[in-house]
């Protein structure tokens, strides 16, 4: 597993019926941004932190939009306060897909080891946002997992990709 | 300077389909204005992000305006929001910021002095700004002013962002921060939203 297709992704994503994504761009992410960019069919928001991406998606849930947030985990963590008040608190499903800065390195034994990496799963199990991996084409479906799982709960859901996106 | 309550008053008075996003102190007045299902009590969603929800409101529901009810020291917890906002808002936004130039709700403890938010929305890029390109920025002195100025502010495309200083000598009902799933419900039946 080397990464997903940012093309193959976006055309999933797409096919779950997201309305809105909400992206600010990340080492990782940039070809997936970049695809976006293209894709006139599906707006995308690049807000100037990701506090305000999950505030605005959450008001755009409310008005009865499915926004994607995409989001680093850095930023995540910057933005728990308002995940909790505007996802976890009041039973937003917001949909996230996290970046996992960090992973390649510490799978690949690198020293030291970033913690951006080391708190990204912890924090999610220690939130109740059940995740799943998206580390290649073949994890795509674990989109479509994540979209039922904030579906059925009414609560915020996640995959987790590990490496930057391919073409 | 403009007593918070005349100003919920006349905005109440005048306030018909459109959705009122509030948070901090306005929460605890406004309901004494206003029993609307489309009022949405923010506190408690996350700190200084008030605007930013409102702004997703916007974007989603396009046939009414997004009144969002802030103070200016939750805008200073998310500067980044007017740029954002001077990019993405839609011409049904409007942002009220209620100018105390403290945290009241915590006490009355002084914010920074010099702070002008005019001019901070303005370096953002809103005048002109928004999706529309037709942003404006306005401050308002008077109740007076504000009054002759609603109907024009309600009906106009903006988005819109106006500043009002404001002193309030009532006092505050108790905070209450529960229901918050409720609170969600309610906007979404309110608003038809599936």
């Amino acid at each position: 597993m080397n990464g997903a297709s940012a093309q193959k992704t976006l055309a999933a994503v797409r096919a779950l019926g997201f309305t809105h994504l909400l992206m600010i761009p990340d080492s990782e992410c940039r070809l997936l941004y970049e695809a976006a960019e293209k894709d006139p069919s599906l707006p995308l928001i690049t807000p100037c932190r990701e506090g305000e991406s999950v505030a605005i998606a959450a008001g755009l849930w409310t008005g009865g939009q499915k926004p994607l947030l995409v989001i680093q985990n850095t930023g995540l963590m910057e933005a728990g306060d308002v995940l909790r008040g505007c996802g976890l608190g009041p039973r937003v499903p917001l949909r996230l897909m996290v970046g996992w800065r960090g992973y390649g390195g510490a799978v690949a034994g690198q020293k030291p080891i970033d913690s951006a990496y080391t708190y990204t799963e912890p924090l999610l199990r220690a939130w109740g946002i059940p995740f799943w991996h998206l580390m290649g084409d073949e994890d795509l479906p674990a989109l479509e997992r994540m979209d039922r799982a904030a579906e059925a709960t009414s609560m915020p859901a996640a995959v987790v990709t590990g490496y930057a996106f391919r073409p | 300077m403009i007593e918070r309550m005349d100003l919920l008053r006349a905005l109440a008075a005048r306030r018909t389909q459109e959705i009122v996003v509030m948070t901090m102190t306005a929460t605890l007045q406004w309901p004494l204005v206003s029993r609307h299902e489309l009022d949405f009590d923010f506190l408690a969603f996350g700190m200084g992000h008030a605007g930013d929800f409102g702004m997703g409101l916007a974007l989603a529901r396009p046939e009414r305006k997004t009144i969002v009810l802030k103070g200016d020291g939750g805008l200073l917890m998310s500067l980044g929001s007017l740029v954002t906002w001077a990019r993405y808002a839609p011409g049904n936004f409007f942002v009220i910021l209620l100018e105390n130039r403290q945290y009241e709700i915590t006490g009355g403890q002084p914010l920074p002095p010099r702070a002008d938010f005019c001019a901070l929305a303005r370096g953002a890029g809103l005048e002109g700004g928004g999706a529309t390109g037709k942003g404006k920025v306005e401050r308002i002195e008077t109740l007076g002013e504000f009054e002759k100025a609603l109907p024009r502010l309600l009906s106009e495309e903006g988005p819109h962002f106006v500043v009002l200083p404001v002193t309030n000598s009532q006092p505050l009902p108790p905070v209450r921060h529960t229901d918050h799933a409720g609170r969600i419900e309610r906007l979404r039946r309110g608003l038809g939203a599936r």
